[in-house]
């Protein structure tokens, strides 16, 4: 899966979680989930538990803090999806 | 260190099934934490978002100071917490709660109130007024609105208002000028809560 793709499936994990709908669809690396799609931080764990259904990971305390822009929850989703077994 | 921290947690708005399994808590608590629930003072649910609340707290008053921290509420790590008032047992009493928080060298104090409705934290310096409300609407334009003027109204200052540091965190401002008064605001769902510092 490339960043492409994993960025059209976070679209679907964020979604719930922001009223920006319009911001949602223009998303892109260097989007902030609290500052720029208004996502309540009440919301941040429930985004890191929905995203390691949806790519089949599992997400531990020092990836999660990473994962509070766009690009940075790519990187991660990117570096679990692609860890050998 | 002049700061500011608050949050709030509207109960009707979190998934308490999935805040009762570990997969869900352990992403913020560490089990030094776990250790510090009393099931007989407060429920896992409650313990998990009082938590919470005090991690963004604590957070929100060490990043005033501190513009490069990121929100990492594992460390953020919470070493004391004590139920103020155990003799409450009426389902609708508030109960409050003190602790401490630790991010490396720093400690600092924090007060919870918990209601059916909300929890509610601040990082509870000297001189610290803060204050809950609930507002009609549960939209993040609405709330951001509610929480300026609730926080204009209780300060009593005319001419102030609100801008946001570039930073993110709200400052007072008052004939062009920021004022030295540190302000946190929360809102969550159809609550708005701030604190601020009083000057001296």
């Amino acid at each position: 899966m490339d960043r492409k793709e994993i960025l059209t499936e976070l679209k679907k994990v964020l979604a719930p979680y922001t009223e920006s709908k319009e911001m949602l669809a223009g998303i892109n690396e260097d989007t902030d989930l609290i500052k720029d799609l208004k996502i309540n931080s009440a919301n941040l764990v429930d985004i890191i538990i929905d995203a390691e259904a949806q790519y089949n990971i599992e997400i531990d305390f020092d990836a999660a803090e990473k994962m509070y822009n766009v690009g940075n929850c790519i990187d991660v989703i990117s570096e679990k999806i692609n860890k050998p077994a | 260190m002049i700061s500011a921290g608050n949050d709030i947690v509207a109960l009707n708005a979190i998934d308490k099934q999935r805040t009762d399994q570990p997969a869900f808590y352990s992403k913020f608590i560490t089990p030094t934490e776990l250790a510090l629930h009393n099931s007989d003072e407060i429920t896992l649910v409650n313990f998990v978002w009082l938590l919470w609340s005090a991690k963004e707290s604590a957070y929100k008053y060490l990043k005033r100071n501190n513009p490069e921290l990121i929100f990492a509420p594992a460390k953020l790590i919470v070493q004391k917490l004590n139920i103020l008032n155990p003799l409450k047992t009426d389902e609708n009493a508030h109960n409050s709660y003190r602790g401490k928080i630790r991010k490396g060298d720093t400690v600092l104090p924090f007060l919870s109130i918990v209601t059916k409705e909300f929890i509610a934290t601040v990082i509870d310096q000297v001189d610290v007024r803060w204050s809950v409300k609930q507002i009609d609407a549960s939209d993040y334009e609405s709330q951001s609105k509610a929480v300026r003027i609730f926080l204009l109204n209780d300060l009593k200052m005319p001419g102030a208002s609100v801008e946001k540091h570039p930073v993110g965190y709200p400052i007072l401002i008052k004939d062009s000028k920021e004022l030295d008064i540190a302000v946190s605001f929360a809102h969550h769902d159809r609550y708005v809560s701030y604190s601020f510092q009083i000057p001296k």
